[in-house]
């Protein structure tokens, strides 16, 4: 199992550093709209709840196309009938869960210290705005996998898989943006919204893996 | 191969597709070294039929069952059959070489690899991204990535689609020797294929 989860991840890597479809895209994005805020502000400081809401905003957006990629070009390229053949569909699911961490985890990275940068965001409590990043990432790759599968196989493109995360991720949203607030003000923030967020991606991710199979299996 | 025998037993086979009736009360079994043709029509149910002796597909009605010493579950089924069809498609960002790597289970099959790419003319490329090979090549690939695993089973969606006058030579010589170890089924419309095959049903 183990090892079928390492091949498919280094096909999906060799596939995606061949196309660059989904960073190129993600990055483009980010990039643009982290400017035009910036430009756009002229230098004014916005209120703390508005930083944490744009920064969201771009993380999101940013990730979405690429989170849905995953999936959805193996039913655009015909590829997941020859991918069901080969290998069970828990190592695929996994796999594809772990490239969408690494794919979240790689925008995070980039988008937010060009944001905090760009933005002029003052972080007060650094440790907490990492952890709430990177849980509030965390949980936004563990929903749209599954998520992702289903638009793919309902032969959806991205904007079905835009319409049915949002349900899905508007608590997800709402939990990080007030948790990276919360490390951009004066007082002492509160960790449960980062526990919340974890366990929130720990729930999704044991059902995800429970019920992949009657996704991914044709009847 | 090991020298295990292997039954594939199918009993009144039935699928339905929203309501309408494809096929219904298919029975037959095939032992290790017999072989089976399934013709008819197009659209009359054969790629369907053999996605569900594949495992990739549930009928509606009626039961398939894998036996060696015990029942195979149906979730061990990927490990025993090897299967292409034409909606098989190999990756096409990846190189001919890539595909057979994701798909080999084994090291030990390094051998079997080189004379299978000999056999089906596919050496020279084989470092070629899959998305520059023509139709037929593809169509070779296929073939490859269904037996490189020596299964002892083999599920043949219209194995010559695409295929050259060489190309066909080497498959039906490749038959020829694995249908003596293997249960191979095989759907096709082409008489000099159906002639490779022990027995046939026609569907439609």
């Amino acid at each position: 199992m183990v090892r079928d989860i390492l091949r498919n991840l280094q096909k999906d890597f060799r596939v995606e550093f061949r196309s660059r479809f989904a960073v190129n895209i993600a990055v483009s994005f980010a990039g643009i709209v982290t400017i035009s805020i910036s430009l756009t502000a002229g230098g004014a400081p916005f209120p703390v709840k508005v930083q944490s809401i744009l920064l969201w905003v771009v993380l999101f957006f940013s990730a979405m196309n690429g989170l849905a990629h995953i999936f959805v070009r193996e039913e655009d390229q015909g590829t997941s009938l020859f991918l069901r053949i080969t290998r069970s569909a828990d190592s695929i699911y996994i796999s594809k869960f772990i490239f969408n961490q690494i794919f979240m985890m790689i925008i995070g990275t980039v988008v937010t210290p060009l944001f905090v940068f760009f933005v002029g965001v003052d972080v007060i409590h650094v440790l907490h705005f990492i952890m709430s990043v990177i849980a509030g990432g965390f949980s936004i790759a563990a929903s749209t996998t599954p998520l992702a599968a289903m638009a793919a196989k309902a032969g959806g493109k991205g904007s079905l898989f835009t319409i049915i995360s949002f349900p899905i991720l508007l608590p997800v949203l709402w939990i990080s943006i007030s948790s990276t607030a919360g490390a951009l003000n004066e007082a002492r923030p509160e960790s449960g919204t980062v526990i919340f967020l974890l366990a929130f991606s720990g729930f999704i991710t044991a059902i995800s893996i429970l019920l992949f199979r009657f996704i991914w299996l044709e009847n | 191969m090991s020298g295990i025998r292997y039954t594939l037993r199918v009993q009144d086979l039935a699928k339905k597709f929203n309501s309408t009736l494809l096929f219904k009360s298919i029975s037959f079994s095939v032992e290790t070294g017999g072989s089976l043709c399934v013709t008819g029509p197009n659209g009359s149910g054969k790629s369907t039929l053999l996605k569900i002796l594949a495992g990739i597909m549930n009928p509606t009605g009626g039961a398939v069952s894998l036996a060696a010493a015990a029942d195979i579950p149906p979730c061990d089924w990927m490990n025993h059959i090897g299967y292409t069809g034409p909606l098989v498609n190999p990756y096409d960002d990846l190189t001919g070489l890539e595909n057979i790597q994701f798909v080999l289970k084994s090291g030990n099959y390094a051998s079997r690899l080189d004379s299978l790419l000999r056999q089906f003319n596919l050496t020279q490329h084989r470092d070629k991204l899959v998305k520059h090979y023509s139709s037929g090549m593809k169509q070779r690939l296929r073939l490859i990535l269904a037996v490189l695993n020596d299964p002892p089973v083999l599920i043949l969606d219209e194995p010559g689609t695409n295929l050259d006058a060489g190309g066909r030579e080497a498959l039906s010589s490749f038959l020829d020797l694995a249908r003596k170890q293997k249960i191979i089924v095989l759907a096709t419309n082409e008489p000099g294929e159906e002639k490779l095959c022990g027995g046939g049903i026609r569907l439609g």
